[in-house]
């Protein structure tokens, strides 16, 4: 099936006084896809989230929409994309008058309170017990779905989540994947996620990026490995792990440069190999066994002296080798599948 | 000390016998406040927000300058207004001067000042994400200024109870610009003044008994206000 693009970002640039600088050279985003970013805390995943729901302005670059070049504020886009913060606010009035706010706010008075209720049940939360509690007496799950229907009322073409699971209940975490599940189904949705979350992820984006020091770093199951790199024999350069076991790679363009290091260029065993020509042979264990959506494939979460890796396995491999969360395995690979930026 | 009791005793007899010098003083400082404090509603609260949520350049002065305007002295607007609607002066053919309309002026721009500067208050104490949410969820500009409106209410509020009674216990410039002529601009505060001078403390202790109350009555909804807000 041919997939349109809804969002498409050209040099996209945007810097802070604290010298942070987003820089997007190139991102599609097609529609009714379902598009994850990972990365750690103040990697731009936010910033990239404002852009992308036109409450910010650029430095430079542009980002073209349905189409058509938008700038920041345009109101038709607004309508179209919202946003859902991790820390949401809610105004301060009745559930029911925070759910609907979005709709009085476009005019839409027909069939109000059905689409009110109807959102809140979409999220689990019951119209008749909730409607007309207050903003202040809900639990943080609550808030989050309740910021979540008042959102999903208006049935945006464009979902922006910025780290919804983050510090609230399971439960709460559960409603808000059906819920989202449930929107691309029967709206057909185009929903951008962050989250920290890496087995949530997998379960409801097609596509997962990952972002590190304000870029695009590949894929969301690519390694990064930050400096500082030192230089040790044969031309090989050292990033030392803090149980002491190094990572060996070619010469980095700067000391302090991050390699990334794909998850299918890692190969895992559970014997010591001797005799082997890779120069990665890393203890670790095993954190996290994921299931990788449509694919024969599994993620696996390995960590080494502290620093969890991503590893491609076939499901094969995870019968075979019995592996299992807590396992020690050995994480082997060449010190030129370590890349550069 | 017995002339104190026998005025109690008075204020009691005047008040439940519904004395009508004493009702129309009050019905007066009702009236002139109410007139007041809308037009200051009205005047203040749009630049009270747009203090408060803008950022823009002299803003931090402008702030000064109306917080200056806070302690502004209830003579000196009598006074200035007096100047301005006397027969010689450049509104004099309004025929405010010993009026309730012409008191209600004097009052306004008394209380003007209060509602502005609380209102901006109010506003700036506005949660960070409220603008990111109202904009995310479709809101434009007046929508948003609306809404701002709305979540500072509580704020907006305590301005308007502030200014009230800043209002009703105003006696300067009602003096001055009403002339505090009986049945017509004779308030609770002007009232007071007169009979004291006289020695009638019956009338006086009954007017102020009917000040306090409406300050009890004002505060109280401030504390309920503050209750409410969480």
């Amino acid at each position: 099936m041919k997939q349109t693009v809804l969002y498409k970002i050209v040099h996209l640039r945007h810097s802070y006084r604290t010298g942070f600088s987003l820089e997007i050279p190139h991102l599609t985003i097609s529609k009714s896809s379902s598009l994850g970013i990972v990365g750690p805390n103040g990697s731009g995943k936010s910033t990239l989230l404002r852009l992308l729901a036109f409450l910010q302005k650029a430095d430079s670059g542009k980002i073209y929409f349905d189409g058509s070049w938008r700038e920041w504020g345009d109101p038709g886009c607004r309508l179209k994309v919202t946003l859902l913060c991790q820390e949401p606010y809610l105004l301060r009035r009745s559930v029911f008058n925070n759910v609907s706010y979005g709709l009085k706010v476009r005019g839409e008075k027909r069939n109000l309170t059905g689409r009110v209720h109807n959102a809140m049940r979409l999220v689990g939360i019951s119209p008749e017990k909730f409607s007309h509690r207050r903003w202040f007496e809900l639990s943080r799950g609550e808030a989050q779905r309740v910021a979540l229907a008042s959102r999903l009322v208006i049935d945006p073409q464009v979902l922006l989540l910025d780290e919804p699971t983050a510090n609230i209940d399971r439960k709460s975490s559960l409603m808000i994947r059906k819920a989202i599940e449930k929107v691309r189904e029967s709206f057909h949705t185009t929903v951008v996620i962050t989250s920290h979350d890496p087995v949530w992820l997998h379960d409801i984006a097609d596509e997962i990026l990952r972002m590190h020091d304000g870029r695009i770093a590949g894929s969301g199951t690519d390694n990064i490995i930050e400096g500082p790199w030192v230089p040790d024999h044969d031309g090989l350069w050292t990033k030392v792990l803090p149980d002491g076991q190094k990572i060996r790679a070619m010469k980095p363009p700067l000391e302090r440069a991050p390699g990334v290091l794909s998850s299918t260029n890692i190969m895992i065993s559970t014997r010591k190999p001797v005799e082997i020509s890779a120069q990665n042979v890393l203890s670790g264990v095993v954190r996290q066994i994921i299931p990788v959506a449509d694919s024969e494939r599994m993620q696996l979460e390995v960590h080494v002296g502290g620093v969890p890796f991503s590893c491609s396995v076939t499901r094969y491999a995870v019968r075979a080798l019995d592996l299992l969360p807590g396992k020690e395995v050995w994480v082997i690979f060449k010190a030129s599948s370590v890349q550069w930026q | 000390m017995g002339y104190i009791g026998e005025g109690i005793l008075k204020a009691l007899k005047l008040l439940l016998s519904g004395d009508p010098e004493t009702y129309s003083a009050i019905l007066t400082t009702l009236k002139v406040s109410s007139l007041s404090i809308s037009t200051s509603l009205i005047m203040g609260i749009p630049p009270g927000f747009v203090l408060g949520y803008y950022d823009f350049p002299g803003r931090k002065q402008l702030r000064a300058f109306v917080d200056t305007l806070l302690a502004l002295p209830t003579v000196v607007v009598g006074l200035f207004v007096y100047a301005l609607i006397s027969k010689r002066g450049p509104l004099g053919n309004l025929g405010l001067l010993f009026t309730i309309p012409g008191i209600a002026v004097a009052q306004t721009i008394l209380i003007l000042p209060i509602v502005v500067s609380l209102t901006a208050t109010a506003v700036s104490q506005l949660d960070m994400r409220f603008k990111d949410t109202v904009l995310t969820l479709g809101a434009g500009k007046r929508k948003v200024a609306l809404s701002a409106i709305f979540e500072s209410r509580y704020g907006v509020g305590a301005a308007a109870i502030s200014a009230y009674s800043r209002a009703i216990s105003e006696v300067g410039a009602s003096m001055m610009i009403g002339g505090n002529i009986k049945w017509h601009t004779r308030t609770i505060t002007t009232a007071i003044a007169l009979e004291t001078g006289k020695g009638d403390f019956g009338m006086g202790i009954a007017l102020g008994i009917v000040l306090l109350l409406f300050a009890f009555i004002v505060n109280w909804v401030v504390q309920l206000l503050k209750r409410k807000k969480v």
